[in-house]
Protein backbone atom coordinates (compact mmCIF):
# COMPACT_ATOMS: atom_id res chain seq x y z
CA UNK A 1 0.00 0.00 0.00
CA UNK A 2 2.59 2.53 1.10
CA UNK A 3 5.30 3.36 -1.35
CA UNK A 4 8.66 2.40 -0.01
CA UNK A 5 11.34 4.22 -1.89
CA UNK A 6 14.65 2.49 -2.07
CA UNK A 7 17.42 4.49 -0.43
CA UNK A 8 19.20 6.53 -3.07
CA UNK A 9 22.74 5.55 -3.83
CA UNK A 10 24.80 7.94 -1.69
CA UNK A 11 27.45 8.39 -4.35
CA UNK A 12 24.97 10.02 -6.68
CA UNK A 13 24.66 13.15 -4.52
CA UNK A 14 28.34 13.91 -4.77
CA UNK A 15 28.40 13.99 -8.54
CA UNK A 16 29.32 17.29 -10.10
CA UNK A 17 26.46 17.42 -12.57
CA UNK A 18 23.48 15.64 -11.02
CA UNK A 19 21.06 16.85 -13.70
CA UNK A 20 23.22 15.68 -16.54
CA UNK A 21 23.69 12.41 -14.76
CA UNK A 22 19.95 11.91 -14.26
CA UNK A 23 19.36 12.78 -17.92
CA UNK A 24 21.84 10.19 -19.06
CA UNK A 25 20.37 7.60 -16.74
CA UNK A 26 16.83 8.11 -17.96
CA UNK A 27 17.66 7.05 -21.48
CA UNK A 28 19.00 10.47 -22.43
CA UNK A 29 22.10 8.94 -23.92
CA UNK A 30 20.10 6.65 -26.19
CA UNK A 31 17.89 9.56 -27.22
CA UNK A 32 20.92 11.70 -28.06
CA UNK A 33 22.35 8.86 -30.17
CA UNK A 34 19.11 8.47 -32.09
CA UNK A 35 18.86 12.23 -32.67
CA UNK A 36 22.47 12.52 -33.82
CA UNK A 37 22.08 9.49 -36.07
CA UNK A 38 18.94 10.98 -37.57
CA UNK A 39 20.66 14.30 -38.18
CA UNK A 40 23.63 12.55 -39.79
CA UNK A 41 21.37 10.55 -42.09
CA UNK A 42 19.43 13.69 -42.98
CA UNK A 43 22.67 15.58 -43.81
CA UNK A 44 23.94 12.70 -45.85
CA UNK A 45 20.71 12.45 -47.87
CA UNK A 46 20.61 16.18 -48.38
CA UNK A 47 24.26 16.65 -49.35
CA UNK A 48 24.95 13.46 -51.27
CA UNK A 49 21.81 11.66 -52.44
CA UNK A 50 19.07 14.17 -53.22
CA UNK A 51 19.33 16.40 -56.29
CA UNK A 52 18.35 20.04 -55.75
CA UNK A 53 18.26 19.72 -51.92
CA UNK A 54 17.14 23.34 -51.49
CA UNK A 55 13.85 22.40 -53.05
CA UNK A 56 13.36 18.80 -51.84
CA UNK A 57 15.32 18.32 -48.64
CA UNK A 58 17.43 21.21 -47.33
CA UNK A 59 20.22 20.21 -44.95
CA UNK A 60 19.94 20.77 -41.19
CA UNK A 61 22.36 23.65 -41.60
CA UNK A 62 20.13 25.56 -43.97
CA UNK A 63 17.13 25.00 -41.68
CA UNK A 64 19.11 26.51 -38.81
CA UNK A 65 20.16 29.36 -41.07
CA UNK A 66 16.57 29.97 -42.08
CA UNK A 67 15.46 30.10 -38.45
CA UNK A 68 18.25 32.54 -37.60
CA UNK A 69 17.13 34.69 -40.50
CA UNK A 70 13.51 34.67 -39.38
CA UNK A 71 14.47 35.31 -35.78
CA UNK A 72 16.46 38.30 -36.92
CA UNK A 73 13.49 39.69 -38.79
CA UNK A 74 11.24 39.09 -35.76
CA UNK A 75 8.84 36.92 -37.71
CA UNK A 76 9.38 33.68 -35.81
CA UNK A 77 8.54 34.96 -32.31
CA UNK A 78 5.51 36.64 -33.82
CA UNK A 79 4.21 33.44 -35.46
CA UNK A 80 4.88 31.34 -32.38
CA UNK A 81 3.01 33.79 -30.15
CA UNK A 82 0.08 33.84 -32.57
CA UNK A 83 -0.24 30.09 -32.58
CA UNK A 84 0.09 29.70 -28.82
CA UNK A 85 -2.48 32.40 -28.16
CA UNK A 86 -5.00 30.80 -30.48
CA UNK A 87 -4.45 27.45 -28.76
CA UNK A 88 -4.87 28.95 -25.30
CA UNK A 89 -8.05 30.85 -26.13
CA UNK A 90 -9.61 28.01 -28.10
CA UNK A 91 -8.72 25.38 -25.50
CA UNK A 92 -9.83 27.63 -22.65
CA UNK A 93 -13.22 28.06 -24.27
CA UNK A 94 -13.40 24.34 -25.08
CA UNK A 95 -12.65 23.36 -21.50
CA UNK A 96 -15.02 26.02 -20.18
CA UNK A 97 -17.88 24.52 -22.13
CA UNK A 98 -16.78 20.86 -22.03
CA UNK A 99 -16.18 20.41 -18.29
CA UNK A 100 -19.64 21.53 -17.10
CA UNK A 101 -21.22 19.69 -20.03
CA UNK A 102 -19.37 16.47 -19.17
CA UNK A 103 -20.39 16.75 -15.51
CA UNK A 104 -24.01 17.23 -16.50
CA UNK A 105 -23.84 14.18 -18.78
CA UNK A 106 -22.15 12.13 -16.07
CA UNK A 107 -24.72 13.00 -13.45
CA UNK A 108 -27.86 12.49 -15.44
CA UNK A 109 -28.57 9.29 -17.39
CA UNK A 110 -31.49 10.81 -19.24
CA UNK A 111 -29.46 13.74 -20.48
CA UNK A 112 -26.53 11.56 -21.49
CA UNK A 113 -28.73 9.04 -23.32
CA UNK A 114 -30.22 11.95 -25.21
CA UNK A 115 -26.90 13.55 -26.18
CA UNK A 116 -24.70 10.49 -26.63
CA UNK A 117 -25.57 9.66 -30.27
CA UNK A 118 -25.26 13.32 -31.24
CA UNK A 119 -21.89 13.56 -29.53
CA UNK A 120 -20.74 10.39 -31.21
CA UNK A 121 -21.80 11.75 -34.59
CA UNK A 122 -19.88 14.98 -34.18
CA UNK A 123 -16.88 13.23 -32.71
CA UNK A 124 -16.36 11.53 -36.07
CA UNK A 125 -16.27 14.86 -37.89
CA UNK A 126 -12.79 16.18 -37.29
CA UNK A 127 -12.19 19.87 -36.83
CA UNK A 128 -10.64 20.06 -40.29
CA UNK A 129 -13.78 18.64 -41.89
CA UNK A 130 -15.68 21.39 -40.13
CA UNK A 131 -13.42 24.15 -41.45
CA UNK A 132 -15.13 24.70 -44.83
CA UNK A 133 -18.52 25.43 -43.29
CA UNK A 134 -17.03 27.68 -40.61
CA UNK A 135 -15.11 29.53 -43.32
CA UNK A 136 -18.36 30.10 -45.16
CA UNK A 137 -19.71 31.72 -42.00
CA UNK A 138 -16.73 33.76 -40.85
CA UNK A 139 -14.15 33.65 -43.66
CA UNK A 140 -10.43 33.54 -42.89
CA UNK A 141 -10.63 35.12 -39.50
CA UNK A 142 -9.40 34.62 -35.97
CA UNK A 143 -12.90 33.49 -35.04
CA UNK A 144 -12.78 30.61 -37.51
CA UNK A 145 -9.53 29.18 -36.17
CA UNK A 146 -10.58 29.54 -32.55
CA UNK A 147 -13.94 27.95 -33.18
CA UNK A 148 -12.29 24.92 -34.75
CA UNK A 149 -9.99 24.51 -31.74
CA UNK A 150 -12.92 24.84 -29.35
CA UNK A 151 -14.80 22.20 -31.31
CA UNK A 152 -11.81 19.86 -31.30
CA UNK A 153 -11.16 20.20 -27.56
CA UNK A 154 -14.82 19.82 -26.63
CA UNK A 155 -15.24 16.08 -27.32
CA UNK A 156 -12.27 14.54 -25.56
CA UNK A 157 -12.89 16.68 -22.49
CA UNK A 158 -16.64 16.01 -22.39
CA UNK A 159 -16.22 12.25 -22.77
CA UNK A 160 -13.47 12.06 -20.21
CA UNK A 161 -15.39 14.06 -17.64
CA UNK A 162 -18.50 11.99 -18.34
CA UNK A 163 -16.60 8.77 -17.64
CA UNK A 164 -14.84 10.34 -14.67
CA UNK A 165 -18.08 11.39 -13.02
CA UNK A 166 -19.65 8.00 -13.68
CA UNK A 167 -16.75 6.13 -12.13
CA UNK A 168 -16.96 7.95 -8.79
CA UNK A 169 -17.87 5.19 -6.32
CA UNK A 170 -21.52 5.40 -5.34
CA UNK A 171 -20.52 4.81 -1.73
CA UNK A 172 -18.82 8.24 -1.52
CA UNK A 173 -22.08 9.88 -2.44
CA UNK A 174 -24.08 7.71 -0.05
CA UNK A 175 -21.63 8.40 2.77
CA UNK A 176 -22.08 12.11 2.27
CA UNK A 177 -25.84 11.82 2.11
CA UNK A 178 -25.84 10.08 5.47
CA UNK A 179 -23.79 12.97 6.84
CA UNK A 180 -26.67 15.19 5.79
CA UNK A 181 -25.06 16.78 2.72
CA UNK A 182 -27.19 18.67 0.20
CA UNK A 183 -26.95 18.07 -3.55
CA UNK A 184 -24.80 21.15 -3.90
CA UNK A 185 -22.46 19.99 -1.15
CA UNK A 186 -22.18 16.57 -2.80
CA UNK A 187 -21.35 18.21 -6.13
CA UNK A 188 -18.69 20.39 -4.50
CA UNK A 189 -17.13 17.81 -2.18
CA UNK A 190 -17.48 14.57 -4.17
CA UNK A 191 -18.30 15.06 -7.84
CA UNK A 192 -15.87 17.85 -8.63
CA UNK A 193 -12.80 16.50 -6.83
CA UNK A 194 -13.69 12.95 -7.89
CA UNK A 195 -13.76 14.00 -11.53
CA UNK A 196 -10.60 16.10 -11.30
CA UNK A 197 -8.16 13.39 -12.46
CA UNK A 198 -10.28 12.74 -15.54
CA UNK A 199 -10.65 16.47 -16.10
CA UNK A 200 -6.84 16.66 -16.13
CA UNK A 201 -6.53 13.68 -18.48
CA UNK A 202 -9.25 15.01 -20.75
CA UNK A 203 -7.64 18.45 -20.83
CA UNK A 204 -4.30 16.95 -21.80
CA UNK A 205 -5.86 14.88 -24.57
CA UNK A 206 -8.06 17.74 -25.73
CA UNK A 207 -5.25 20.26 -25.87
CA UNK A 208 -3.20 17.68 -27.79
CA UNK A 209 -5.92 17.47 -30.43
CA UNK A 210 -6.32 21.25 -30.24
CA UNK A 211 -2.64 21.67 -31.07
CA UNK A 212 -3.13 19.77 -34.31
CA UNK A 213 -6.31 21.70 -35.02
CA UNK A 214 -4.66 25.08 -34.61
CA UNK A 215 -1.98 24.20 -37.18
CA UNK A 216 -4.54 22.86 -39.65
CA UNK A 217 -6.83 25.82 -39.03
CA UNK A 218 -4.06 28.31 -39.64
CA UNK A 219 -3.14 26.61 -42.91
CA UNK A 220 -6.58 27.09 -44.34
CA UNK A 221 -8.08 30.00 -42.51
CA UNK A 222 -5.38 31.76 -40.57
CA UNK A 223 -3.32 34.84 -40.95
CA UNK A 224 0.17 34.41 -39.52
CA UNK A 225 1.02 31.66 -37.07
CA UNK A 226 3.11 28.52 -37.55
CA UNK A 227 0.55 26.67 -39.67
CA UNK A 228 0.21 29.64 -41.97
CA UNK A 229 3.99 29.93 -42.11
CA UNK A 230 4.61 26.41 -43.39
CA UNK A 231 1.68 26.59 -45.79
CA UNK A 232 2.78 29.83 -47.40
CA UNK A 233 6.44 28.78 -47.42
CA UNK A 234 5.47 25.75 -49.46
CA UNK A 235 3.82 27.96 -52.07
CA UNK A 236 7.06 29.88 -52.64
CA UNK A 237 9.37 26.85 -52.38
CA UNK A 238 10.93 27.88 -49.06
CA UNK A 239 11.42 24.25 -48.07
CA UNK A 240 13.81 25.07 -45.22
CA UNK A 241 11.08 27.14 -43.64
CA UNK A 242 8.58 24.31 -44.01
CA UNK A 243 10.89 21.95 -42.14
CA UNK A 244 11.62 24.60 -39.53
CA UNK A 245 7.88 25.03 -38.90
CA UNK A 246 7.31 21.30 -38.56
CA UNK A 247 10.20 20.94 -36.14
CA UNK A 248 8.97 23.82 -34.01
CA UNK A 249 5.48 22.35 -33.84
CA UNK A 250 6.88 19.11 -32.47
CA UNK A 251 9.29 20.71 -30.03
CA UNK A 252 6.72 23.15 -28.67
CA UNK A 253 4.27 20.33 -28.04
CA UNK A 254 6.85 18.34 -26.10
CA UNK A 255 7.63 21.36 -23.94
CA UNK A 256 3.93 22.13 -23.35
CA UNK A 257 3.10 18.53 -22.54
CA UNK A 258 6.07 17.87 -20.32
CA UNK A 259 6.14 21.06 -18.31
CA UNK A 260 2.47 22.01 -18.10
CA UNK A 261 0.01 19.26 -18.91
CA UNK A 262 1.69 16.17 -17.48
CA UNK A 263 2.54 17.71 -14.10
CA UNK A 264 -1.06 18.92 -13.85
CA UNK A 265 -2.35 15.42 -14.44
CA UNK A 266 0.19 13.67 -12.25
CA UNK A 267 -0.36 16.09 -9.38
CA UNK A 268 -4.03 15.37 -8.83
CA UNK A 269 -3.79 11.68 -9.52
CA UNK A 270 -0.72 10.89 -7.47
CA UNK A 271 -1.39 13.11 -4.50
CA UNK A 272 -4.65 11.34 -3.82
CA UNK A 273 -3.32 7.91 -4.61
CA UNK A 274 -5.98 7.37 -7.24
CA UNK A 275 -3.79 5.16 -9.37
CA UNK A 276 -1.86 2.08 -8.37
CA UNK A 277 1.78 2.79 -8.72
CA UNK B 1 -34.44 3.63 29.15
CA UNK B 2 -35.64 5.35 26.03
CA UNK B 3 -35.98 3.60 22.74
CA UNK B 4 -33.89 5.38 20.13
CA UNK B 5 -34.60 3.12 17.17
CA UNK B 6 -37.93 1.41 16.56
CA UNK B 7 -38.63 -0.79 13.55
CA UNK B 8 -42.21 -2.02 13.17
CA UNK B 9 -43.68 -4.34 10.57
CA UNK B 10 -40.92 -3.58 8.06
CA UNK B 11 -41.11 -5.56 4.82
CA UNK B 12 -39.25 -4.95 1.61
CA UNK B 13 -39.34 -6.25 -1.95
CA UNK B 14 -37.17 -5.25 -4.86
CA UNK B 15 -36.67 -6.47 -8.41
CA UNK B 16 -33.42 -8.34 -9.04
CA UNK B 17 -30.93 -6.22 -10.94
CA UNK B 18 -30.34 -8.78 -13.70
CA UNK B 19 -33.32 -11.10 -13.88
CA UNK B 20 -35.96 -8.58 -12.84
CA UNK B 21 -37.44 -11.23 -10.56
CA UNK B 22 -39.07 -10.02 -7.38
CA UNK B 23 -36.87 -10.48 -4.33
CA UNK B 24 -38.50 -10.56 -0.94
CA UNK B 25 -35.68 -9.22 1.20
CA UNK B 26 -37.32 -8.43 4.52
CA UNK B 27 -40.49 -9.81 6.04
CA UNK B 28 -42.27 -8.10 8.92
CA UNK B 29 -39.22 -7.09 10.91
CA UNK B 30 -39.82 -5.71 14.40
CA UNK B 31 -37.02 -4.55 16.66
CA UNK B 32 -36.15 -1.88 19.19
CA UNK B 33 -32.80 -0.50 20.26
CA UNK B 34 -32.64 1.43 23.50
CA UNK B 35 -30.49 4.41 24.31
CA UNK B 36 -26.81 3.56 24.72
CA UNK B 37 -27.37 -0.04 23.68
CA UNK B 38 -25.05 -1.95 21.38
CA UNK B 39 -27.25 -4.15 19.21
CA UNK B 40 -25.67 -6.67 16.87
CA UNK B 41 -27.51 -8.13 13.88
CA UNK B 42 -26.36 -11.51 12.54
CA UNK B 43 -27.70 -13.69 9.82
CA UNK B 44 -26.61 -15.84 6.89
CA UNK B 45 -25.35 -13.94 3.86
CA UNK B 46 -28.13 -12.65 1.66
CA UNK B 47 -30.59 -12.43 4.55
CA UNK B 48 -31.31 -8.78 3.93
CA UNK B 49 -28.99 -7.34 6.59
CA UNK B 50 -27.59 -4.74 4.26
CA UNK B 51 -31.06 -3.97 2.89
CA UNK B 52 -32.16 -3.35 6.48
CA UNK B 53 -29.24 -1.02 7.08
CA UNK B 54 -29.85 0.91 3.88
CA UNK B 55 -33.48 1.40 4.85
CA UNK B 56 -32.54 2.56 8.35
CA UNK B 57 -29.96 4.93 6.84
CA UNK B 58 -32.66 6.31 4.55
CA UNK B 59 -30.71 5.41 1.41
CA UNK B 60 -33.42 2.97 0.38
CA UNK B 61 -37.05 4.06 0.68
CA UNK B 62 -39.44 1.64 2.38
CA UNK B 63 -43.13 1.29 1.66
CA UNK B 64 -44.31 -1.24 4.25
CA UNK B 65 -43.85 -0.73 7.96
CA UNK B 66 -42.26 2.05 9.93
CA UNK B 67 -38.80 3.07 11.06
CA UNK B 68 -38.48 5.70 13.76
CA UNK B 69 -35.35 7.28 15.14
CA UNK B 70 -35.82 9.31 18.28
CA UNK B 71 -39.54 9.36 17.53
CA UNK B 72 -39.18 10.67 13.97
CA UNK B 73 -40.15 8.59 10.95
CA UNK B 74 -37.21 7.97 8.60
CA UNK B 75 -37.89 9.51 5.18
CA UNK B 76 -34.38 9.85 3.80
CA UNK B 77 -30.76 10.13 4.88
CA UNK B 78 -30.09 12.50 7.75
CA UNK B 79 -27.44 13.46 10.26
CA UNK B 80 -29.43 11.83 13.10
CA UNK B 81 -28.19 8.47 11.77
CA UNK B 82 -24.49 8.00 11.17
CA UNK B 83 -23.34 5.15 8.98
CA UNK B 84 -20.01 3.33 8.90
CA UNK B 85 -19.87 1.36 5.67
CA UNK B 86 -18.31 -1.97 4.82
CA UNK B 87 -15.97 -0.60 2.18
CA UNK B 88 -13.80 2.43 2.49
CA UNK B 89 -16.20 5.28 2.11
CA UNK B 90 -13.85 8.04 3.18
CA UNK B 91 -12.82 10.50 0.49
CA UNK B 92 -9.33 9.92 -0.97
CA UNK B 93 -8.84 13.61 -1.74
CA UNK B 94 -9.35 14.72 1.86
CA UNK B 95 -6.82 14.37 4.63
CA UNK B 96 -7.68 12.40 7.78
CA UNK B 97 -8.58 15.60 9.56
CA UNK B 98 -10.79 16.94 6.79
CA UNK B 99 -12.54 13.58 6.40
CA UNK B 100 -13.32 13.38 10.09
CA UNK B 101 -14.57 16.96 10.21
CA UNK B 102 -16.67 16.59 7.05
CA UNK B 103 -19.97 16.10 8.88
CA UNK B 104 -19.36 19.19 10.99
CA UNK B 105 -18.36 21.14 7.88
CA UNK B 106 -21.67 20.15 6.28
CA UNK B 107 -23.50 21.22 9.41
CA UNK B 108 -21.77 24.59 9.11
CA UNK B 109 -19.82 24.53 12.36
CA UNK B 110 -17.22 27.34 12.49
CA UNK B 111 -13.64 26.25 11.82
CA UNK B 112 -12.09 26.79 15.29
CA UNK B 113 -14.86 24.84 17.04
CA UNK B 114 -14.65 22.17 14.33
CA UNK B 115 -10.91 21.81 14.74
CA UNK B 116 -11.28 21.26 18.47
CA UNK B 117 -13.97 18.60 18.01
CA UNK B 118 -12.03 16.86 15.24
CA UNK B 119 -8.91 16.63 17.40
CA UNK B 120 -10.97 15.03 20.16
CA UNK B 121 -12.08 12.23 17.82
CA UNK B 122 -8.69 11.88 16.13
CA UNK B 123 -7.31 11.16 19.58
CA UNK B 124 -10.23 8.90 20.51
CA UNK B 125 -9.67 6.55 17.56
CA UNK B 126 -5.90 6.64 18.00
CA UNK B 127 -4.91 8.55 14.87
CA UNK B 128 -2.95 11.31 16.59
CA UNK B 129 -0.09 12.34 14.33
CA UNK B 130 -1.87 11.24 11.16
CA UNK B 131 -4.14 14.29 10.85
CA UNK B 132 -2.63 15.47 7.58
CA UNK B 133 -2.23 12.14 5.84
CA UNK B 134 -4.27 11.11 2.83
CA UNK B 135 -6.24 7.84 2.99
CA UNK B 136 -3.94 6.05 0.51
CA UNK B 137 -1.12 6.52 2.99
CA UNK B 138 -3.05 4.60 5.68
CA UNK B 139 -3.57 0.91 6.33
CA UNK B 140 -7.01 -0.66 5.96
CA UNK B 141 -7.56 -0.64 9.70
CA UNK B 142 -6.64 3.03 9.96
CA UNK B 143 -9.02 3.91 7.16
CA UNK B 144 -11.86 2.31 9.09
CA UNK B 145 -10.82 4.28 12.16
CA UNK B 146 -11.17 7.44 10.08
CA UNK B 147 -14.62 6.33 8.90
CA UNK B 148 -15.64 5.59 12.48
CA UNK B 149 -14.36 8.95 13.73
CA UNK B 150 -16.10 10.80 10.88
CA UNK B 151 -19.42 9.25 11.87
CA UNK B 152 -18.92 9.82 15.61
CA UNK B 153 -17.77 13.39 15.12
CA UNK B 154 -21.07 14.35 13.46
CA UNK B 155 -22.74 13.22 16.71
CA UNK B 156 -25.63 11.11 15.38
CA UNK B 157 -28.46 9.81 17.60
CA UNK B 158 -27.95 6.28 16.30
CA UNK B 159 -24.86 4.83 14.72
CA UNK B 160 -25.37 2.18 12.01
CA UNK B 161 -22.46 -0.05 11.13
CA UNK B 162 -22.45 -2.38 8.13
CA UNK B 163 -19.77 -5.07 8.60
CA UNK B 164 -17.16 -2.37 9.08
CA UNK B 165 -14.34 -4.81 9.88
CA UNK B 166 -15.08 -7.40 7.19
CA UNK B 167 -12.33 -6.18 4.89
CA UNK B 168 -9.43 -5.99 7.34
CA UNK B 169 -7.07 -8.81 8.34
CA UNK B 170 -7.79 -10.96 11.40
CA UNK B 171 -5.21 -9.36 13.69
CA UNK B 172 -6.39 -5.84 12.92
CA UNK B 173 -10.00 -6.92 13.30
CA UNK B 174 -9.42 -8.08 16.88
CA UNK B 175 -7.80 -4.77 17.77
CA UNK B 176 -10.55 -2.77 16.11
CA UNK B 177 -13.24 -4.76 17.93
CA UNK B 178 -11.66 -4.00 21.29
CA UNK B 179 -11.21 -0.38 20.27
CA UNK B 180 -14.83 -0.08 19.20
CA UNK B 181 -15.93 -1.51 22.53
CA UNK B 182 -13.84 1.08 24.34
CA UNK B 183 -15.21 3.87 22.15
CA UNK B 184 -18.78 2.68 22.65
CA UNK B 185 -18.25 2.87 26.42
CA UNK B 186 -16.67 6.30 26.17
CA UNK B 187 -19.29 7.85 23.90
CA UNK B 188 -22.37 5.94 25.17
CA UNK B 189 -23.64 5.80 21.59
CA UNK B 190 -26.65 3.79 20.52
CA UNK B 191 -25.29 1.38 17.92
CA UNK B 192 -26.77 -1.09 15.46
CA UNK B 193 -23.96 -3.28 14.20
CA UNK B 194 -24.45 -5.63 11.27
CA UNK B 195 -22.13 -8.59 10.82
CA UNK B 196 -22.01 -12.18 9.64
CA UNK B 197 -19.29 -12.94 12.16
CA UNK B 198 -20.83 -14.66 15.21
CA UNK B 199 -17.81 -14.10 17.47
CA UNK B 200 -17.85 -10.43 16.65
CA UNK B 201 -21.57 -10.13 17.43
CA UNK B 202 -21.21 -11.92 20.77
CA UNK B 203 -18.12 -9.94 21.72
CA UNK B 204 -19.54 -6.51 20.96
CA UNK B 205 -23.28 -6.75 21.47
CA UNK B 206 -25.44 -6.19 24.52
CA UNK B 207 -28.07 -7.99 22.54
CA UNK B 208 -27.88 -9.88 19.32
CA UNK B 209 -30.68 -10.10 16.75
CA UNK B 210 -30.52 -13.25 14.65
CA UNK B 211 -32.11 -13.13 11.22
CA UNK B 212 -33.48 -15.97 9.13
CA UNK B 213 -32.36 -16.42 5.58
CA UNK B 214 -34.33 -14.64 2.89
CA UNK B 215 -36.90 -13.28 3.33
CA UNK B 216 -35.20 -11.93 6.42
CA UNK B 217 -37.24 -12.16 9.60
CA UNK B 218 -36.18 -11.73 13.17
CA UNK B 219 -35.60 -15.31 14.31
CA UNK B 220 -34.40 -14.81 17.88
CA UNK B 221 -32.83 -12.31 20.24
CA UNK B 222 -29.93 -13.34 22.45
CA UNK B 223 -28.84 -11.26 25.41
CA UNK B 224 -25.13 -11.24 26.18
CA UNK B 225 -24.55 -10.83 29.90
CA UNK B 226 -20.96 -9.74 29.76
CA UNK B 227 -20.12 -6.36 31.25
CA UNK B 228 -18.74 -4.05 28.56
CA UNK B 229 -15.75 -3.16 30.69
CA UNK B 230 -14.53 -6.76 30.80
CA UNK B 231 -14.73 -7.34 27.05
CA UNK B 232 -11.18 -8.07 26.10
CA UNK B 233 -10.52 -11.00 23.77
CA UNK B 234 -7.96 -12.55 26.10
CA UNK B 235 -10.56 -12.92 28.88
CA UNK B 236 -13.71 -13.28 26.83
CA UNK B 237 -12.69 -16.58 25.22
CA UNK B 238 -12.68 -18.18 28.68
CA UNK B 239 -15.78 -16.43 30.02
CA UNK B 240 -18.93 -18.59 30.02
CA UNK B 241 -21.08 -15.47 29.56
CA UNK B 242 -19.37 -14.93 26.21
CA UNK B 243 -18.93 -18.51 25.08
CA UNK B 244 -22.49 -19.44 26.07
CA UNK B 245 -23.96 -16.55 24.08
CA UNK B 246 -21.66 -17.23 21.15
CA UNK B 247 -22.60 -20.92 20.99
CA UNK B 248 -26.29 -20.08 21.21
CA UNK B 249 -26.03 -17.52 18.38
CA UNK B 250 -23.92 -19.89 16.33
CA UNK B 251 -26.39 -22.75 16.56
CA UNK B 252 -29.26 -20.40 15.62
CA UNK B 253 -27.36 -19.13 12.59
CA UNK B 254 -26.24 -22.64 11.61
CA UNK B 255 -29.86 -23.77 11.43
CA UNK B 256 -30.38 -21.22 8.68
CA UNK B 257 -27.23 -22.12 6.80
CA UNK B 258 -27.78 -25.90 7.07
CA UNK B 259 -31.19 -25.67 5.44
CA UNK B 260 -29.55 -23.87 2.60
CA UNK B 261 -26.98 -26.60 2.03
CA UNK B 262 -29.58 -29.39 2.17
Amino acid sequence: MTTVSAPAAPARRDRKHPRLHRFLHQGGLELACVLLGGLALWSFLSHVVIPRPDRYLPSPGSVVFSSADMLWKGLLPDFVTNTVWRLLIGSGLGLGVGIPFGILLGLNRTVSDMFYPILNFFQSISGIALLPIVMIWWGTSEQTVIFVILYTVLFPISFNVLVGVRSIPRIYINALRTLGASRLQIARDVILPGALPSIATGARLGIGFGWRAVIAGEMLAGQRGLGWMIFTAQQVDLTAQVILGMTLIGIMWIVLDRYLLRPLEADTIQRWGLVQR
Amino acid sequence: MREKLIVEGLSHHYPDEYTGMDIHALDNVNLKVTEGEFAAVVGPSGCGKTTLLNILAGLLPHKVGSVRVDGHEVKGPGPDRGVVFQEHAILPWRTVERNIGHGLEIQGLPAPERKRRVQEFVDLVGLTGFENRYPHELSGGMKQRVALARTLCANPVVMLMDEPFAAVDAQTRITLQEELNRIAIATRKTILFITHNVDEAAFLGDRCFIFTRRPGKLKATVKINLPRESRVWKNAVADPAFTGARDEILSLVREEVRDDDG
